[in-house]
């Protein structure tokens, strides 16, 4: 492999790392509207939550991609490559965030919230010190499991337009001919990025440990 | 309380849909050529028409043929990279101008799409492996595995040309003519079906491995650009319609056919009655 073509292999690596934190990023943030809307006791606020969580979970990545790249345009809104890569991505990993998230406010012992109505706290005061800093350290390995997902299925947005690792290695493994030099390196950077991530999930929970100590 | 919710949310969806509906479609040459750029969609799996070359650049026919295009029309080429299956759905979807594959001009794809005029022939032929010495005319693939692109108009021929044999032929269909060649070599299958510019140029490229399998078979068919019938496409493609035959006119297309396939085609200027 001629040190161009790594370059290539690694700016593709950068674009699957970009696009996979984007929108993880933006994925948690909707995450915790939607977990946020679904435990909420006003109907019109749970009920499309779950109507959402129940879509962006039961229908696969690769068609709400596909969906998201040819279906808008067809209603007069314009989707750019990126754009339905980062959103088709996004909301997808923030149908799975909202329930890990869930499911960590659900562990909240009740006990807790009823010894801080004592003592008078207000609700968003409960939130910022009592159950999101619980909730967090619950859903924490759960969150660094979906990054990884996310970062292996984003793999799949090639289909809208987008050359990312696995596309890229497809490209010079076929123009090379040496499919298995390609592939070999390209799971190996998704391996390195992993490890890196994995890792980066480790150190935080150990932070968050030592904090509460 | 339920049922409000739904009606609720179907009103909002209704309206976020809905709305820009009611856009004015604008005229494609006109938005092309004041924004300077041409959007054009392709696959860059299939070489020598469009490729990432060895050294990692984009290139190909394709690459040359629409520089000289941009060229003539006084804009720059933007290019769409997806994979083919995704191409056609894209280009009705507006996600490009018109579509670089090239594709195989048949008459399904004609009722549906516009053709640009034909770049090159696209007849199939099949590629075998060089040291395979079972394989010397096409009627010899009766009763082996061959593989071929997914919906290509030559795997429609090949698996027509393989019912007319004697004990028939399997057909593998693949996502990508490279994942094929790939197994070919790898003796997974025993040929390949593609047209022959394509094959040609892969058993160019890898002579130890490869050889093409003469003559080609099946129906005399063209490689054209594709763009939409919508009304609003149709000045657009008719000027890239004019470029491709000026190109054509003063020699450049046979000069590029020369440099891509080794040889120049004679091309009709428009397919009107496909033969596929």
């Amino acid at each position: 492999m001629t040190p161009r073509l790594f370059e290539l292999m690694l700016w593709a690596a950068g674009a699957t790392v970009l696009i996979s934190a984007v929108s993880i990023l933006i994925g948690l943030a909707i995450g915790f509207l939607v977990c946020a809307a679904r435990v909420s006791r006003t109907r019109w606020l749970s009920t499309p939550a779950a109507v959402f969580v129940s879509f962006f979970r039961g229908v696969p990545l690769l068609v709400q991609l596909l969906l998201i790249y040819n279906l808008l345009p067809g209603f007069g809104l314009y989707v750019p490559s990126v754009v339905a890569a980062i959103a088709g991505l996004s909301l997808c990993t923030a149908a799975y965030q909202a329930e890990n998230l869930r499911g960590g406010f659900m562990s909240v012992p009740k006990g807790l919230l009823e010894a801080a109505d004592m003592v008078g706290l207000s609700p968003w005061q409960q939130m910022r010190r009592i159950r999101a800093p619980i909730a967090l350290r619950l859903t924490l390995p759960a969150l660094i499991n979906e990054a990884i997902l996310i970062l292996k299925a984003s793999s799949l947005i090639s289909v809208v337009g987008v050359v990312e690792l696995t596309r890229m290695a497809q490209n010079l493994a076929a123009s090379t001919y040496r499919p298995l030099l390609f592939y070999s390196v390209a799971g190996g950077l998704y391996l390195v990025i992993n490890w890196l991530v994995a890792g980066g999930g480790s150190l935080a929970e150990r932070m968050l440990k030592k904090e509460r100590a | 309380m339920k049922r409000r919710s739904v009606v609720q949310a179907l009103v909002g969806l209704g309206l976020v849909l809905g709305l820009p509906l009611a856009a004015h479609a604008q005229d494609a040459l006109e938005r092309v050529t004041s924004a300077g750029v041409l959007k054009v969609g392709t696959e860059t799996a299939f070489a020598p028409f469009d490729f990432i070359d060895a050294t990692g650049e984009h290139a190909g026919l394709n690459v040359d043929l629409f520089g000289e295009i941009g060229k003539e029309m006084g804009v720059d080429i933007a290019w769409v990279e997806l994979p083919w299956d995704g191409v056609l759905p894209a280009l009705e979807a507006g996600q490009f101008d018109m579509v670089g594959g090239p594709a195989t001009i048949t008459k399904a794809r004609a009722e549906r799409y516009r053709f640009m005029p034909p770049i090159a022939e696209a007849t199939v032929a099949l590629l075998k492996r060089a040291d395979d010495d079972s394989i010397q005319k096409p009627e010899d693939i009766a009763g082996k595995l061959v593989g071929g692109g997914k919906s290509s108009a030559q795997l429609a021929q090949l698996k027509a040309f393989g019912e007319s044999l004697p004990g028939g032929v399997e057909v593998r269909e693949y996502v990508g003519n490279n994942e094929a060649y790939a197994d070919l070599a790898a003796g997974r299958i025993a040929a390949v079906g593609n047209s022959l510019p394509n094959i040609a140029y892969v058993a160019s490229q890898q002579p130890d491995v490869f050889a093409v399998v003469q003559p080609p078979f099946g129906t005399k068919s063209y490689f054209g650009y594709i763009g939409t019938k919508k009304p609003e496409d149709q000045k657009l493609l008719d000027a890239v319609d004019a470029a491709i035959l000026k190109i054509k006119a003063d020699g450049r297309l046979a000069e590029l056919q020369k440099k891509w396939f080794g040889t120049a085609f004679d091309t009709p200027d428009h397919v009107t009655d496909p033969a596929l």
